[in-house]
This record gives structure tokens, C-alpha cells and sequence, in this order.
């Protein structure tokens, strides 16, 4: 026996009296054995299963219309209960029942669109769903019921395309804002702000305005979730904000200098000196509220910078923020992972917009990285000296 | 036990989808409806055919993604527009025009018993019976060849 093996090796390790070692053991064979399935009776289960379910297959035809979703709403009946019980009984996985049985309210959702000729293309079936799920989540705040919940919002969100109504988007926003304001888990509150930051996108369906600036003003808008959650909460959601504004900066930079496509016309002036003008509200809000998060009023500058066809002032914009976070990170001893990864990304892009054509400069490019290289070991060496360490 | 209420309220909403289905037929007029297969796929949640309506035919409106119509008998036992306006009203049934034809959501596809999807498909000549309640939804009744 394994136990008694290790046991033993601990008593002549001497980690454990001789006394103690046969108490142990005495208590271990007093426990019971672990209740488990005849293997016979779990391979019949399943051949049952199987049987049952082809055979309903095979009549699917049969069975009039009302019986097939009634049939579908037996199983999720059949499933909540042996949940139930296996609950009760402390048997089985109750999540797991739950689980399927709420898979099953979507197969009767599914069931009764299919055979009453209900249009597909609407978006009640994924609300019914999202709407479940939810509520599964705040009763039993389970990890896979806020997996699911966020798989069937954003199928809402995706079945609101192409047309999309005022009052759905608002009732939308307000059941992902309640998910994340009654959240307190890293997960539910992650998926519930991509949902949030995505239902800007909306915007675009939404707004005769033809603005490319939407994600920019969803994340702005976003910043004041920050103002009515607690603090433990703002250290939880920061990296999002911080990946979401990097990712903006990073996306317009290699769109504007990549592509020739005409972002933004001169009657958006107007929308990019608001967008200016936001930002820095932004940057003052976070100066005084949260310091940590300045970095999200970095794509304010995007608005103006578009219009600078080189866009050198988006590269310049990119490489300064990437460089400064570095920095301040570093100095005040904070992760540097997530700063390295968007200052790598942008270097790539960086690259390839200005010098992937102009390969034949490579050797410029080389003596560049050589210097910075060798600048930055001057660098090193100067601070560790004034730290006081000896050579 | 607070718990049992989560099969409760999701049997009370598959209720009331089923409730507004046939809702169309207890308050509603029954139309017949003379239908074309076109296009005809099949993906995988089941045989469907999609249908055009050859008789519902627009002259004011040629292109539009939200129009609103109401059905009426013509002389020949078939549907024809009634009223069809580019805002809504009440009892209007909600669809789109392409090319002049009128077409909803609930009419594009319908969905056939396994097997019978290719019959249907390759019968040219169908015929569409609906019912539509008087608040413009639409229930779909059956979908078979047309004797002519």
C-alpha cells in the first residue's frame, strides 16, 4: 500500500514517531472505501444512452412538433434534478448535470426555432441563453457558467449585425455593466469588460456618423467603470486597459502606415480634437484618481495623428509610450512583462512599415541597434556604479 | 428551494416562444402563398429550402433592408401585398426588398423533413400556407408542390 510505504520511509527518516505511524494507519483502514460504478453497469449505461438516442433519432420525424420540444424540456427537467439529488446525496458532479441541462434549455430553444419555422437570424435565442447562464452564474459563481455566459454574449453581440436597435444595445450594456459591478472573480469581470469594450464596436451599426475612432471612445468611456468599482477590483482590470490601449495604438499605427486606405477626412477635424480633448480629461481623471492607468489617455493623440499620412507621429507616439513605461515601470519595480511585449510588438510594426522595402539600408539599421545596444550597456553600467556596487 | 426555479423559468420561456407561435393561428387569417425554390443549401442544422414569392412584388420600394407590408387575398386563391409601407405600422409584417421582391425572414427558409429538402428543391411550382396574426407575426404552416 502507498500510504504505508511512505509511512515507513518517513519513520526512518525519523520525520515521524513509531506511535503516530500505526495511528495513521489504523485511521486510514477505518476509512471507508471509495464508493465506485461497477464498470459493466457503466459500459451498459452508456450502450442505454446510446440506444435510446439513436432510436429517438431515427423517429425524429415521427414525433409531432410540440412533442420533440416537450421531449427536449424533459431532459433539462431529467438533468436539474439528478443534479439536484446529486447534491443532495453527494454523489456524481452537480455542475456538471446542471451544465447539461442548461445545454438542453438551448437544444429546446433550438428544437422549437427549427420546427416552428422561427427566423434564426433574431437575437432571442442567444439572449435566452445569455440571460440563463447568467443566472447560473450569480447563484452557484461558478467558472464554467461565466465561460458559457460570455460565449452566448457575444453571439448576442454578433446577432445584433446588420441592423441593430438603440434599445437592445442599451439593455445589452446594462445587463454586461450589472455582471461586472456584481462580479469578484478575475474571470466573470475579464469577460464581462471584453463584452463591455466590444459592444462599442456596435457603434459602427448604430451611428449614421461614418467615425473610425469608436474603439477609442468605447475605451474612454470604459475609464469611468473604474470610477465605481474598488480599488482591489481597479488592480484587477488595469492590465486591461493597459493591453486594450496598446493594441489601439499598435492597430491605427500599422493600418495608417500599411495600408493606403483614407482613415479620416478633414470634416472629422472636429471628432479628433474632441477625442484631444477627452484625452486629456482622461490623463487628469487618472493623474488624480488611479496613476497607474495614465497610459490609457495615450490614444487620444490618435484622432490628429491620423492625419499625418506618414505616420510618423503614430510610430513616434508608439515608441515614446513603450519606452516611457519601461522606464517608469521599472523604477518603481512593477512587472515589466506586458510593457516588453508591447514594446517588442511595436518594433515589428515599426519595422515593417518603414523598413521592409528599404532592406538594402539593413547595414544603417544594423549600426543603429549596435549603438543603442552599446548605449544602453553605458547606461547599465553607470547605474550600478552609483548603486555602489564594486566591479 | 430556490434552485428549482431555473427549470422553471427556462420551461416558462420555452412556453411562451411556443405561445406566440401558435398565437398567429388563434388571432390570425390563413394566407396561401405561391412559392419558388432558389438557391438551394443545406447546412447543418437540418434540410431547409429557401423560397422566393413570385407574387409578392413591390413597385414603389426596389431596394430596401426594412419594409412592412400586410398580405390580402387576390382572385386566384393566392397572397398578394396589400399595403406595404417603408415605416412601420401596426399589424405589418417586417421584411426586406431586393430586385422588387418582398421577402421576411420567417418566409426565406424552410425548414423539411429529412429526405424531402432535394424533392422540393427540384419542384419548381410550391405553394407557401401562412398564418399571420393581426400584430404581424408570421407562422408558417406547411410548404408543398403546387397542383397546377
Amino acid at each position: 500500500m502507498d500510504t504505508e510505504h511512505k509511512l515507513k520511509q518517513w519513520q526512518q527518516a525519523g520525520l515521524l514517531e513509531k506511535e503516530t505511524a500505526e495511528r495513521i494507519l489504523a485511521f486510514e483502514k477505518r476509512q471507508p472505501a471509495p464508493k465506485k460504478l461497477p464498470l459493466l453497469l457503466m459500459i451498459g449505461l452508456v450502450f442505454l444512452s446510446l440506444a435510446i438516442f439513436s432510436f429517438v433519432a431515427a423517429n425524429w420525424q415521427a414525433i409531432p412538433d410540440l412533442a420533440k420540444v416537450l421531449l427536449m424540456l424533459a431532459l433539462m427537467w431529467l438533468f436539474y434534478t439528478i443534479a439536484h439529488f446529486s447534491e443532495k446525496k453527494v454523489f456524481g458532479s452537480p455542475l456538471l448535470f446542471r451544465v447539461i441541462g442548461l445545454a438542453m434549455f438551448g437544444a429546446a430553444l433550438l428544437t422549437a426555432a427549427q420546427t416552428f419555422h422561427f427566423p434564426l437570424a433574431n437575437s432571442v435565442l442567444p439572449w435566452a441563453m445569455f440571460l440563463a447562464t447568467l443566472a447560473h452564474y450569480f447563484y452557484w459563481r461558478h467558472l464554467i457558467y461565466s465561460v458559457i455566459g460570455f460565449f452566448f454574449g457575444a453571439l448576442v453581440l454578433l446577432s445584433f449585425m446588420p441592423d441593430i436597435g438603440w434599445l437592445e444595445w442599451i439593455l445589452f450594456i446594462a445587463v454586461a455593466v450589472a455582471w461586472f459591478y456584481f462580479s469578484k472573480e478575475f474571470a466573470p469581470v475579464v469577460f464581462s469588460w471584453i463584452l463591455l469594450f466590444a459592444s462599442g464596436f456596435m457603434l459602427w451599426g448604430l451611428v449614421d456618423y461614418d467615425s473610425v475612432l469608436w474603439p477609442i471612445w468605447t475605451l474612454f468611456a470604459l475609464v469611468l467603470l473604474l470610477l465605481i468599482v474598488p480599488e482591489t477590483k481597479q488592480r484587477m482590470i488595469r492590465p486591461l486597459y493597459l493591453i486594450a490601449a496598446g493594441m489601439l495604438i499598435v492597430v491605427y499605427l500599422a493600418v495608417r502606415g500599411q495600408t493606403f486606405i483614407g482613415l479620416i477626412d478633414e470634416s472629422q477635424l472636429g471628432e479628433a480634437i474632441a477625442l484631444a480633448v477627452v484625452g486629456i480629461g482622461v490623463l487628469l481623471l487618472s493623474f488624480f484618481k488611479f496613476r497607474s492607468l495614465m497610459w490609457v489617455a495615450v490614444p487620444g493623440v490618435i484622432g490628429l495623428l491620423l492625419f499625418d499620412e506618414t505616420a510618423i507621429g503614430l510610430a513616434v507616439a508608439a515608441e515614446l509610450s513603450a519606452l516611457a513605461y519601461l522606464i517608469i515601470a521599472q523604477r518603481q519595480n512593477e512587472p515589466l512583462g506586458l510593457g516588453f511585449v508591447y514594446f517588442i510588438i511595436v518594433q515589428f510594426v515599426i519595422y515593417i512599415i518603414y523598413a521592409w522595402e528599404r532592406l538594402d539600408m539593413s547595414v544603417f539599421f544594423l549600426i543603429g541597434a549596435l549603438l543603442l545596444f552599446l548605449l544602453s550597456a553605458v547606461a547599465w553600467w553607470v547605474n550600478r556604479r552609483k548603486e555602489g556596487a564594486t566591479p | 428551494m430556490k434552485s428549482w426555479l431555473f427549470p422553471i423559468l427556462q420551461t416558462a420561456v420555452v412556453v411562451i416562444l411556443l405561445i406566440s407561435y401558435y398565437a398567429a393561428s388563434w388571432f390570425g387569417e390563413q394566407y396561401v402563398l405561391r412559392a419558388e425554390p432558389y438557391d438551394p443549401f443545406d447546412p447543418f442544422y437540418g434540410e431547409y429550402v429557401m423560397l422566393q414569392y413570385p407574387d409578392l412584388i413591390s413597385t414603389t420600394v426596389t431596394d430596401d433592408d426594412s419594409v412592412y407590408f400586410t398580405l390580402k387575398e387576390s382572385t386566384d386563391g393566392y397572397a398578394v401585398i396589400d399595403r406595404l409601407e417603408t415605416e412601420p405600422f401596426f399589424g405589418a409584417i417586417k421584411g426586406s426588398v431586393f430586385g422588387g421582391s418582398v421577402t421576411a425572414p420567417q418566409l426565406e427558409q424552410f425548414y423539411v423533413e429529412q429526405g424531402l429538402g432535394p424533392d422540393l428543391e427540384s419542384a419548381r411550382n410550391l405553394e407557401v400556407t401562412i398564418d399571420v396574426s393581426s400584430w404581424g407575426t408570421i407562422r408558417p404552416v406547411d410548404l408543398r408542390e403546387r397542383s397546377e
